[in-house]
């Protein structure tokens, strides 16, 4: 005990000490938090029967859309065979791996049961988009924890303690491009699933469109791979833990300002098709993210500093070679990608469509995530942030130098079924 | 790769294993046919007059009692929708036992479920409480139970006795049409509808006789009867859920879809 005191007191003045005590503070209130939901039920929050998914629905959304740099990369790297963007793939399987456990954890509070979960895997409505979204978090989070055991492998500790096991959990990179391929499959699925979790609420105009799964699917990447790109260039500044090859990195950057363009298109379409005709409920629904309350996160937060400026900067040659500039951009996209999930969300309930016949009066209600769910919200965001500093400081996360192991890339032939043999 | 003990070909031997389990535990687990619908022997409906409501709220006490709900919720309300010669026109609201139900379709664990004589129904032992069904429902008739009810329901007796078991925390609710009733009433030999013993409380309760409850199937039931009869409309029909609860316009020009 004594020892332990020593060390924290040697330890904590340091910026890494500093650090943890800062999320520590964090995680200590979300425990609480979370304790507090369990108890006292979730009648805490601010949640009502009119806005039955808020804030939590927005962090499990978001974490999993910024985990998808995970599987963008891995599919670049092992199936498509970009070997080059290896060291991103790696940064990326973490990222996926914590993004995918906070969303767990956001789930955990959010249903009503929290002690009954595990019957989402026994009953099965395989009519329901929730089910599907389900299955494919439950088995791609599987293949995560695969694809991240050679990152774990790293650990120092584990690997003088354990070289056994290390060795094994080292072994499964072997596999990378056939967990390459389950991986894509599975984001895929879902990734798209749960923007068609809101696109098939008939009862819900403003959600009610076919491309609400195509968007969820796009943003997911952009915004995984952002985010990727982001912490990666943040850890090399921070400490010498983390190496990068800037090279490497501006050149996905201006592979991103692609994307970021025909995002751009994509959105503009999509809004002209929603604004063109009233539809009701539709109208007023969008007229809440032009005009109303959610017009300063639509603009600014989806719009402008969500998606044109950063298009701006990455396109542009000399913005994107100073990188601070360029990790500018990747923070506002991955902001523009957790703006664009928040008001999807909220925007459905704000406006509520009347089933009284001949009145097509719209009504209003609002919603402001209260304490409880602020502060375990952070928690779960202190976590990841928490998981990744771990991860690039004890497992190397971020670290291009590092050339892993040769292994096979899958060249598949057109008319020839993908084997991973 | 060739001294790997575990190689990849059988890695994706053992995937194949996994997909076989995961198939074995697909026929292991019962799977709910959402989209099937009911076909059973008898259709139950409600038919409600509004000219014939007056928005007194019985039905809602009775209910309350009845099913032993907070008295912060409600499984059927009663709306003012305004005026019309002078009088004021009422909208009562249980839940429309839909056809095609936006909450069965969505509910991830199947605990939504169709009976086959078209009531929704819920398991409560079944739900996780994600509240996806509240957010498909296009008639806001589930309330979800944020804290569990506890303490004395302020409309019993005097409204009616409890019939069935208080839900949990942390689940939504909605009516059932009183299963409760019809079935122990079928038991008995009685005809719900008729017998107010089968009978939903809500049809029971009302002073007006504003509600009246019956088997579709059976062409000569008061609810066959009053619809051929008389117009009627259903709410938000353009949606296609097929609502098992029927209006009767308090004018026949009134008929507006929804």
């Amino acid at each position: 005990m004594k020892t332990i005191l020593k060390t924290i007191r040697e330890n904590i003045f340091t910026p890494w000490g500093l650090w943890l005590a800062f999320l520590g503070i964090f995680l200590l209130a979300a425990l609480i938090a979370g304790i507090t939901v369990f108890w006292k039920g979730l009648v805490i929050t601010n949640l009502t029967d009119l806005v039955p998914w808020g804030l939590w629905i927005t962090i499990d959304l978001s974490s999993i859309a910024v985990a998808a740099g995970a599987f963008s990369l891995c599919a670049i790297v092992y199936l498509f065979g970009f070997k080059r963007y290896e060291p991103l793939a790696r940064t990326a399987t973490f990222i996926g791996f914590t993004g995918y456990s906070m969303a767990m954890m956001a789930l955990l509070l959010d249903i009503g049961r929290p002690e009954r979960f595990w019957k989402s895997f026994v009953f099965w409505n395989t009519h329901s988009l929730l089910w599907e979204v389900t299955m494919c978090v439950g088995l791609y989070f599987t293949v995560l924890l695969l694809e991240v055991m050679p990152i774990v492998a790293s650990f120092e500790w584990l690997r003088t303690k354990f070289p056994k096991i290390a060795e094994k959990m080292e072994h499964m990179h072997h596999y990378a491009p056939v967990l390459a391929i389950f991986g894509l499959a599975l984001s895929s699925l879902h990734q798209s699933s749960l923007g068609a979790v809101y696109g098939v609420i008939k009862a819900r105009p403003i959600w009610y469109r076919p491309e609400m799964s195509v968007m969820f699917m796009f943003t997911a990447i952009l915004g995984g791979v952002a985010l990727t790109l982001l912490v990666s260039m943040l850890a090399a500044r921070l400490t010498p833990k983390a190496k990068v090859n800037d090279m490497l990195i501006e050149r996905a950057a201006q592979v991103l300002g692609y994307m970021m363009i025909a995002y751009l298109y994509w959105r503009f379409w999509d809004w002209l098709a929603q604004t063109y005709t009233y539809e009701p409920g539709r109208t007023e629904g969008f007229e809440l993210l032009t005009k109303g309350p959610l017009s300063f996160n639509f603009w600014f937060g989806e719009m402008i500093f969500g998606a044109l400026i950063p298009t701006i900067i990455l396109l542009k040659r000399s913005l994107r070679q100073t990188p601070l500039w360029r990790m500018l951009a990747f923070a506002m996209i991955v902001g523009g990608v957790v703006a664009f999930r928040f008001d999807t969300n909220i925007v459905g309930f704000l406006a509520v469509i009347p089933y009284t016949p001949g009145e097509m009066v719209v009504q209003y209600t609002s919603y402001t995530p209260s304490l409880v769910e602020w502060t375990a919200g952070l928690g779960i965001i202190a976590f990841g942030l928490l998981a990744f500093s771990i991860g690039v400081k004890y497992l190397r996360v971020v670290d291009h130098r590092l050339v892993s192991e040769e292994h096979e890339v899958v060249t598949v032939n057109i008319g020839e079924a993908v084997t991973g043999d | 790769m060739a001294q790997n003990k575990f190689n990849r070909r059988d890695f994706i031997k053992l995937s194949a294993v996994g997909v076989a389990v995961a198939a074995g535990a697909k026929f292991l687990t019962k799977e709910v046919k959402a989209s099937e619908g009911a076909k059973g022997e008898h259709q139950w409906v409600m038919v409600i007059d509004q000219s014939k409501c007056t928005g007194c709220n019985q039905c809602q006490m009775a209910c309350n009692a009845n099913n032993d709900i907070n008295p912060d919720m409600n499984w059927t309300k009663v709306l003012n929708v305004g005026e019309m010669n002078g009088k004021q026109v009422y909208l009562p609201r249980p839940c429309m036992q839909c056809e095609h139900a936006p909450c069965v379709e969505v509910c991830p664990v199947g605990a939504s479920y169709y009976r086959d004589d078209g009531i929704v129904m819920m398991d409560y032992d079944k739900c996780i409480g994600c509240r996806y069904c509240m957010v498909a429902c296009p008639y806001d008739a589930r309330s979800f139970n944020w804290e569990k009810f506890e303490g004395e329901n302020p409309y019993v007796p005097q409204y009616g006795e409890p019939e069935v078991e208080r839900r949990p925390r942390g689940v939504p609710e909605k009516c059932s049409f009183c299963y409760q009733r019809i079935d122990r009433g079928m038991e008995l030999g009685l005809v719900p509808g008729e017998d107010p013993a089968a009978t939903p409380a809500c049809v029971v309760a009302c002073p007006t006789g504003a509600r009246i409850f019956g088997d579709l199937n059976d062409p000569n039931s008061r609810v066959s009867q009053v619809l051929r009869e008389n117009p009627s409309y259903r709410l938000r029909e353009n949606l296609g859920t097929n609502p098992r609860v029927y209006y009767l316009p308090v004018d026949e020009n009134a008929i507006v879809e929804g």
